[in-house]
Parts: structure tokens; sequence; C-alpha cells
């Protein structure tokens, strides 16, 4: 991002038809020969859409136009918020925009540039008609709001979604260093008020304190006195190890992961103190330290059962296993307490698919194995999960047949084999003889 | 919802499941195995909408696209290659707080620039000693409202200074700084805490209150105990209210057991006299038939005071019956209330019921009316000619009666059958006889010949 050629852009696209520019995705610029015509067909309508062009700026915020991606590709848009830009004339803006295809983490600040003013749709604000939605809603109208923000929001109703959204839909961090990597941020996060006026922050990664200014933190590391998380290591297996920290004893450190964490998670929420729970944090080590991948946190004691509060994979180590690492390991702790677990709710879209297939692999692992009947109940036993989580899997996978008046198993090895195929690798292996680790109740 | 109707029977988790293996056994028969699953599935997804079908999920998970990063190049420089993992694994030390050497705090923007600024004629003031002793105002003035006692839970109100510069001059001798580089620093970092209104180190900032709403001010304490999560559970919160409420139900159990044991108490009463009215009416039956006989061949005296007596006694026992079960509503109330009244108060306000009631029978006092030596119809219960007059059934007139005796209703005779039928009797069911002739002691000849008595 931030690459493109900006003059040539803008003439690409204002003489680019409507229609061959709609072609969200797939296609991006229309075949030569059709531009050819397009371009003599449409030379009076560039000429207006240009003089409608100078009285529609700056864009109101909500309005929709095409928007050049980092795929070098349009898509629709919608504005969310606008600022003025720090060097420019009055009437240059720059915008927040919401791809509409994609997750909310992609949202970002864009140029004018970036966008194609001839597709600015005509019906612009819906401000109105959000604030009336927002007040009392029909189940239909409900509805359409959840299936127009589909991923990750199903379990939370359409007034606190509404709030989450208005107060968190503009990132304020737009990227941070963290180590090795510089990450794009992918949700906002409440750093405290001295860092908004910030876009970049400077993480240190061990104690994860955070600075405006990269020499802060080449400061900061000349003292810092951490190499791994400030807990007890309770898994090492190659150069992989876990550390749980507790969040009374190093408030801090939990809370620093906590703002680091809600940058990319974004149904987290640090409405309460970290007290109350334990981080279990991966790290891979090196002669440098211990280097944080993911961690989860999970409550010292959960009402609900709940083996697991929060999980993240930090994006640069993303697709390599650790996630499913993590997963596994919040139920090798579930089973070493004699208890069954399921993760608290809602899931992001990644994090639904890392369950889904973590659930998929262990569940048909047994019954790949298995001789002789089995329950929910005894599936439960054996693995830690949840009889509710193993119930939607099987079925989600239509694994439960009703037969002859009772439900059955279905277990052919090929269709399993195929659903196994389909929930992907197992990620890293959870070495149990590897975890030393006492449970927090038992703890002194 | 028309859905509901596609739910598969709910599945009992501790029951075991057959697991097939092959798939061929299965779609061998003609069940409706594919709608059926069709059907789960429909059922599980509305069951839970996260569902999402698993194959056109997992095909989204590669195209999720995400936000991107890159390698920092000046990594290598800033990290150091000085940590050896030690064959043990790694025990957490103590919180950097409680080892006091480490300094906390690191520059922000602001002192950098006022730094910077100070610095400008000739360097002073190193960034780590400045750090350093940034870093030690804000500990011993946490240490100064420590000590006077104001240190607040949650941040409710800006919190002052209270560190003088006297005390901090003398707690921070050992720095041998110069007095005047001292004060400024003193100065600056006592305006800087005036503005912020609360410690600038994070970790001695106190949290939100646990009422503050902003969702920008964040950790905010949390008691466990007071996140219920369900109506049910905050009903049964631990307080006095609870208390008083379960006291309250506890009263009311005892109350209904004392309710239930006299209701038992009752029923069996009312067993007995059944019981009673039964073997009554057995031995009534055989009298009557040792009567018959004894009619035909000689007729005794003397024997008509002995029935009457049954029937007035007959009739005691209908009418304590009647009451019970006519009057459902009015008894338990006042078994309620003979929980608190002396057991003579209580028998006094039963007798007075019985009696009343007793007053509205005599009117209809079909019973005198009949043949003493009738046996009662058991299970049946009189009808009451006001209710039917005010339902608009009429008792039927029978024209066969050319004497005008139907003008006299409680000659035609009705009662309420089992089952809450209305039942107007044309033949005495039992004696198969005309209900007027009941009246006499006159048997007409049966219609079938009485052998079967002889």
């Amino acid at each position: 991002m931030g690459s493109i050629d900006t003059p040539a852009v803008e003439e690409n696209g204002s003489t680019q038809t409507p229609d061959a520019t709609y072609t969200n995705g797939d296609g991006s610029s229309p075949p030569p020969a059709a531009a050819d015509s397009a371009i003599a067909r449409l030379g009076n309508e560039s000429f207006r859409s240009n003089k409608r062009r100078s009285s529609m700026l700056p864009l109101e915020v909500g309005t929709r136009v095409l928007c050049r991606w980092r795929d070098v590709k349009f898509h629709l848009v919608k504005v969310i918020e606008r600022r003025r830009m720090q060097c420019g004339g009055p009437n240059d803006y720059e915008y927040y925009v919401h791809y509409t295809e994609f997750n909310r983490r992609l949202d970002e600040w864009v140029r004018l540039e970036q966008l194609d003013l001839a597709s600015v749709e005509t019906v612009v604000d819906e401000k109105v008609e959000d604030k009336v939605t927002s007040l009392k809603m029909t189940r239909h109208q409900k509805r359409k709001i959840d299936e127009t923000h589909v991923e990750g929001h199903e379990e939370l109703d359409a007034a606190s979604l509404r709030e989450h959204e208005e107060f968190t839909k503009v990132k304020n961090i737009a990227t941070i260093e963290l180590g090795r990597y510089e990450i794009e941020t992918w949700y906002f996060s409440p750093f405290p008020p001295e860092c908004n006026d910030s876009l970049k922050l400077y993480f240190c990664e061990f104690c994860l304190n955070f600075m405006k200014r990269k020499e802060q933190l080449q400061r900061h590391m000349r003292k810092c006195d951490l190499k791994h998380p400030p807990g007890d290591e309770i898994y090492r297996s190659g150069t992989l190890s876990m550390f749980e920290v507790d969040g009374k004893k190093n408030k801090v450190y939990g809370q620093n992961l906590c703002y680091l964490a809600k940058l990319f998670l974004d149904h987290k929420t640090l409405y309460y103190d970290v007290d109350l729970f334990l981080f279990y944090v991966l790290c891979e080590c090196d002669d440098r330290g211990c280097h944080m991948v993911g961690y989860f946190s999970k409550e010292k004691h959960s009402e609900e059962s709940y083996n697991l509060a929060c999980i993240l994979t930090l994006p640069p180590y993303q697709r390599k296993g650790y996630g499913k690492f993590l997963i596994a390991f919040s139920y090798e702790l579930s089973k070493k307490e004699g208890k069954v677990g399921t993760p608290e709710r809602p899931l992001s879209d990644l994090g639904l698919l890392s369950y889904r297939g973590y659930w998929t692999r262990v569940l048909l692992d047994i019954l790949k194995k298995h001789k002789g009947n089995i329950s929910i109940k005894e599936l439960s036993d054996m693995t830690a999960i949840k009889a509710e989580d193993i119930l939607a899997t099987l079925q989600g996978l239509e694994l439960i047949q009703y037969r002859k008046g009772q439900h059955v198993i279905c277990a052919d090895p090929k269709v399993l084999d195929r659903h196994l195929k389909a929930a992907g690798r197992g990620g890293l292996e959870v070495d149990v003889s590897k975890l030393i680790w006492t449970p927090y109740k038992e703890q002194g | 919802m028309s859905r509901l109707s596609f739910r598969p029977r709910p599945l009992d988790i501790t029951k075991k499941l057959p697991i097939v293996k092959n798939f061929k056994d299965f779609e061998d028969e003609e069940a409706p195995t594919s709608t059926r699953t069709q059907m789960l599935r429909i059922a599980a997804e509305a069951d839970n909408e996260v569902q999402v079908q698993q194959v056109p999920s997992k095909k989204a998970a590669s195209e999720i696209p995400t936000p991107q990063f890159v390698v920092v190049d000046t990594y290598e420089r800033d990290y150091s290659r000085t940590f050896s993992q030690p064959t043990s694994y790694l025990r957490a030390r103590g919180a950097r707080a409680e080892i006091g050497e480490f300094v906390e705090y690191d520059l922000d923007n602001e002192d950098e620039d006022w730094l910077q600024e100070f610095n400008k004629e000739k360097k002073t003031l190193a960034a780590e000693k400045f750090e350093t002793i940034l870093f030690k105002l804000e500990v011993l003035d946490h240490k100064a409202r420590e000590r006077a006692g104001v240190i607040t839970p949650t941040l409710a109100s800006p919190i002052p200074v209270l560190l003088t510069f006297d005390a901090a001059v003398e707690a921070l001798q050992s720095f041998s700084i110069k007095y005047g580089v001292f004060q400024s620093i003193y100065n600056y970092w006592k305006e800087k805490r005036e503005r912020w209104q609360k410690p600038v180190l994070r970790r001695l900032q106190p949290p939100p209150p646990v009422n503050d709403t902003n969702p920008y001010n964040v950790f905010r304490p949390r008691e466990k105990s007071h996140r219920l999560h369900t109506r049910r559970m905050q009903r049964r919160e631990n307080n006095v209210q609870s208390f008083e409420k379960l006291r309250q139900v506890r009263r009311n159990l005892d109350q209904a057991k004392t309710l239930l044991e006299a209701l038992i108490k009752r029923e069996e009463k009312k067993r007995d006299v059944m019981e009673n009215e039964v073997s009554l009416q057995r031995i009534q039956l055989k009298y009557k038939h040792e009567t018959e006989l004894l009619e035909d061949s000689l007729a005794l005296p003397g024997f008509s005071s002995f029935p009457s007596k049954f029937a007035s006694s007959e009739e005691e026992f209908v009418d304590s019956d009647d009451y019970s079960n006519s009057r459902p509503h009015p008894r338990p109330l006042m078994l309620q209330n003979s929980a608190f009244m002396d057991s003579k108060a209580a028998m006094a306000s039963a007798g007075s019921i019985k009696r009343e009631f007793g007053r509205r029978q005599a009117p209809y006092g079909w019973l005198h009316k009949l043949d003493p030596l009738e046996p009662l119809l058991l299970f049946t219960k009189p009808l009451d000619p006001e209710k039917l007059a005010g339902a608009g059934i009429a008792p039927p007139s029978d024209s066969s009666m050319p004497d005008g005796a139907s003008a006299c209703s409680w000659n035609i005779r009705g009662r309420i059958g089992r089952g809450g039928r209305i039942v107007f009797d044309r033949w005495n069911p039992l004696m198969h006889t005309p209900i007027d002739c009941g009246e006499t002691l006159y048997i007409p000849p049966k219609p079938r010949p009485s052998s079967q008595f002889m």
C-alpha cells in the first residue's frame, strides 16, 4: 500500500467505464479493445463526471465509491470517516474506508487519488437511515444488519454491535513495531489517551511496554531486563516454550498484552482488569530471547467452564499451526484439571475456523480408531471438549444421523478422511510429557 | 416457525451411539436417510447460527485477507544476542515493582522534547538520568500519598501531588545532581503531574471506577461474585433479601405440609364413609331382596320404621359427601385458617357451614319422597333445579302422565351422573320401575320373570 503512482491512477480512474470498474475482485481492468471503444463512447461522460467531482468534494461520510486496494484492483468501499490532510488545501482530505467485501480489519486511511470518483453513488448519506434502525428494529431489519456484518458478529445483538462499531470504527494506531516485525494493525484498541496522537507504537517485545518513538524503544531496550514473559515456563519442546503469567502478579505486563492483543481482535474487551486471568504466552526462543508468537488468556475461575477467553496468533506467525497448538494446549490444561472446557464466545472468523478444525481432527481421529459404541459424553471425557461443541461439530459434518429410531455416528473411513483433509494440518503437536504444570487452584 | 417441525429428536449425550463404518449398509435400505440428514442439518443450523457449512468456510479460509507486516531492519542491532536458555524451565522472579532497582518509567515525547530544550546550550542531563529521576519522583509521591492515607481504589477525582520539593531533594541526595537541574526537573514533573491529574507512571494510576461506562477507560476492578449472568442467578444472590425470601418459602412449604396432612386425613375418612356406604347398600339390597321374597309369600308388618332409619342416616352421609364435592374451594381455605385457630373454633365453623348446606338442601328433599327401601344411587348427585333453570335446561315434561304429575318437577328424577352428565331417569335404573311408581310400595310385575331371584 502507499506505493501507488498517484497521477496515473487518477487518470485511469476517471476514464474507466463504471461497468468495467465494477468487476470487484476478479478481472481488474477491462480488455483493451473494450476499453478503447468505451473511451470513445464515454468522452462526454468523463467530462461530466469531472464537473460533478468538484461539487461532490470533499466526500461525505457514508459515500459508497470504488477504491484501489493493495491488489491494484478496485473494490467497493464505504467512507467511514474523513480528516483534513496535515499539509494541503482546505479541501484536501483523506478518507477512512471500509471495503464492503472484507472484514473490518482491512479498513484503512486512503488518499483521494485511490478513489474512483466516477463511481460515486448518487445516493450517499445513510446517516438518517442508520439512526432509525438503531432505535427500533424489526427482526427483519436486525437480520439485515447481521447479514451485512457477517464475520464474527453473529452472537452480538444489533444494538451492542452498533455501539461497538461506533466506538471502534476508526483504528487509532495504524502500525506497531514488535521485535522483528512492523505489523499493520487490524482493529481499534483503547490505548491511554497519551498515545492517541500517534499512528505508530513501538513495543518492547519482552515486557510489551509501548512507546511512541523509536529512540524511546532503543533506550528502553538498553535497560530492559526481560528476555522472556515474566512468568513460569510450563512447557518446552525444541525452540517452543509456553509461559504462564499471572495477571495479578504482573499487572502491567497483562495490561500491555491486552492493549496489544486488542489491535488484532475485534471483540476483545478491556473493560475489566487482568487480575482474574492467567496468560499463556507461546514463544519461539533463540539467542536474543523468547519471542512471543501468540497467547491465550484464561479465567482463573470460570463459572461457565470456559477454558479460554482470548486467543491470538500475531500476524507474522499466522498460518503456521501456532493457533491450533494454542487451542490444543488449552484442552491439555483442561484435561489436567479434569474438567471439560469451551472457548468464550463470540469467536472471530479465524478463531472459529481454527476451533472447528481442531474439534474435527480430534473427534474424527477417535472415531476412526474406536471400536464399538460410544456416547457423546465419553467423547467429551476423553477430549475435554464440551458436549455441545462435539454435537455441533459432528452434526455440522453430517456424521450424526437418525436411523431406525436412534442416532448413529457415521464413520465411513473415506468420509472421515475427506473431512480430516478439509480440516487442515494439525499444526504443531503438544507433547503432554513436556507440560510441567500445576492448576491454579492447586497452586499455593 | 415452520422450522420447528424439522427439529430432530434430542440426542442423549450419555447414550452409547453405534458407529457405522460402512456407509453402504446404510444406503441400501429404502429409509429416507437423505431427507433426514437434510433435516438434521437444517435443524442444526437453526440451532447454532454460527454453524456455517464446512466446505465453503474452509475454502474461504485460504482467502480471508489480513493486513500485512514487514521486517524491521534495525531489529538485529536493537536486540542483543545475550540470551541463553537454561536447561531447566524458567521460573518467574518477582515483579519489577518488587525488585525495586529497575527504572519502570520510559520517557515520553513530551519529556524528550523538554529534555532537548533543557540540553540545548550544553549537555547537562542524560536521558537515562532524567528517566530515573522522574521515576523516583513518581514513586516518592506515591509513597507520600500512602503515608497520608489518600490512596483511592479507583480514579474518582484528580489525584493531588503530595511530594514537596524539599522532601524530594532529601530523598534523592544520593544522585549527586546539581540543585538547579534538580529544581528544573522537579518543576517540570510537578507541572506535568498536575496537568495529568493522575500519576504519570501507569502502574500507579488507579483503575477507573466500576460504574464508569466510558469504553475508552479500561481495566476496571471486578468483583467476581457480582457478575451474575441470568436473572435466576441474580435472584439467588447471597444477601438479607434472599434470606428473607427463602424463609418465606419455608413458611409457605410448612403450611402446605400441614394442609396436605389434613387433606390426607379427610380423604381417609371419606374412603371409610364410602366403604360403609357400599356395605350398607349391599345390606340394603340383600334386605330388599328378602322383602320381595317375603312379599310374595306373606307381608311382614313393623319393618317400615327400620328402613326409614336407614334412609335418614344415609342422608347424613350423602350430605357430608356432597358438601365436600360441591364446595371444593371454601374447604381448603378453611383448613388453612384452621392451622391458626383452635380446634373448637374450626369445628364450630365446619358445623355452621354444614347446617347452612342442610337448609339449602331441604326444599328439594326428593330423597325424603323416596322409597326408604330403595337403595340410594351411589356416585350420583342430585340436580339443583335453580341452577338448571339458570342454565336454560328444563326438565322433560312427561306427556305420558295424564294426571298432571309432571307439574311437580321433582317427580322427574334428575341427577348428575358420573362424568357430569345430567340424567333424567324415566325408569329407576335399579328397580326398573317408572319413576312415579317408586313412591309406593307396589311393585309391578317385572318385565322379566324373576326366576333369577328364585
